[in-house]
């Protein structure tokens, strides 16, 4: 896959609107700006439902049906399973490409 | 833009600023550390995205964060719509809004220019391991090095880490599937925060509402679960606070 000058607009616009700006947001408004409670535990759930949100289609998806017993859905759970045994940064890495390699 | 930010900084540096920089430096070199496998993997999953060097350089540069790079990589890849690559980067970065507001107070004494620095440099390690330090110490210049110093030096390493991925996966054979290795970061990452229950049922609705609307147009799927992941937390927790009052 090739890319075209969008990718750049992609990038800036990843970079600066949805990444630099709520990096900063308060830092540069200062104490002058406050969020309500409620708003800030909501958002404490964002990171949380986005990722699920990205990561779960893409480990039991094949081809856009749903496949309980595709190698991806196996590296993924022997990802988890790394994260859970061991504190190790490298093994869920490890152990998801080799159960993606060994199962395909 | 960041050499121009660093100019008036480093004409600046007084020795309080230098005092906190060293300290600092100190007590975060543990999570610069901890970034390098994190680095070599965005590096590895942009170039498996179909990046070339360049572009996986300018994205990293551009975007300096591991979640929004990751998270989206899939999305560029499958050639969604920017309105949702856009969107989602912005949500899964909203945690940062959050953060950005605890360090309001600390950073205050810091120029504009330093603050918008402030704010680039921001990531969950240095925050986590600074924040409780950053809220007790008087002065404000010693916060800024404090800050900033850690924050600086974990750019770097993340920059530097990054491209060494993104040289190594130019010798790896495409059939190796590296991308792959976006959807474990993600994994990584969201394991520890499913720990707590209304976290975890955020995670599950998002990721299943995700599947089960695939089919909506536009992607807009997406989107409609990560509302619906977040309702559900916060209705999780609610639900957890009301049974234990009981």
């Amino acid at each position: 896959m090739t890319y075209d000058w969008t990718l750049w607009l992609t990038f800036i616009l990843i970079g600066g609107l949805a990444t630099t700006l709520p990096r900063a947001s308060f830092i540069v408004l200062g104490e002058r700006a406050s969020l309500p409670d409620a708003v800030l535990k909501a958002l404490r759930y964002a990171p949380a439902a986005a990722l699920a949100a990205i990561v779960v289609p893409d480990v039991v998806l094949v081809n856009g049906a749903v496949d309980a017993l595709n190698p991806k859905l196996g590296g993924a759970i022997a990802a988890v399973l790394a994260t859970r045994v061991s504190r190790n940064p490298w093994l869920p890495f490890v152990a998801g490409m080799a159960a993606l390699w060994l199962l395909r | 833009m960041l050499s121009k930010c660093l100019q008036p900084l480093l004409l600046r540096l007084s020795p309080d600023f230098r005092a906190g920089a060293k300290e600092g430096f100190r007590l975060c070199l543990p999570v610069s550390v901890g970034i390098v496998p994190w680095a070599l993997v965005t590096g590895l999953a942009m170039v498996g995205a179909g990046f070339t060097p360049v572009q996986a350089m300018g994205m990293s540069l551009i975007v300096f964060g591991a979640t929004a790079q990751l998270g989206t990589l899939p999305l560029i890849a499958t050639g969604a719509p920017l309105w949702l690559i856009v969107a989602t980067a912005l949500v899964v970065n909203l945690r940062f809004v959050i953060f950005s507001a605890a360090l309001a107070r600390p950073l205050s004494g810091g120029t504009l220019a330093e603050r918008w620095l402030c704010g680039y440099v921001l990531t969950d390690g240095v925050f986590a391991t600074c924040l409780e330090r950053l809220r007790n110490a008087p002065d404000p210049r010693w916060r800024i090095g404090f800050y900033l110093a850690p924050s600086l030096w974990c750019g770097l390493m993340w920059q530097s880490a990054t491209l060494v991925g993104v040289l190594a996966a130019g010798s790896i054979p495409r059939n190796w599937s590296l991308e792959f290795m976006a959807s474990i970061a993600l994994i990584v990452l969201l394991v520890p925060m499913a720990k707590l229950r209304p976290m975890l049922v955020a995670a599950a609705t998002g990721g299943t509402l995700a599947v089960v609307l695939r089919g909506m147009p536009l992607r807009l799927g997406v989107m409609a679960a990560i509302v619906g992941g977040i309702a559900a937390g916060f209705a999780a927790e609610h639900w957890q606070a009301r049974r234990a009052a009981q």
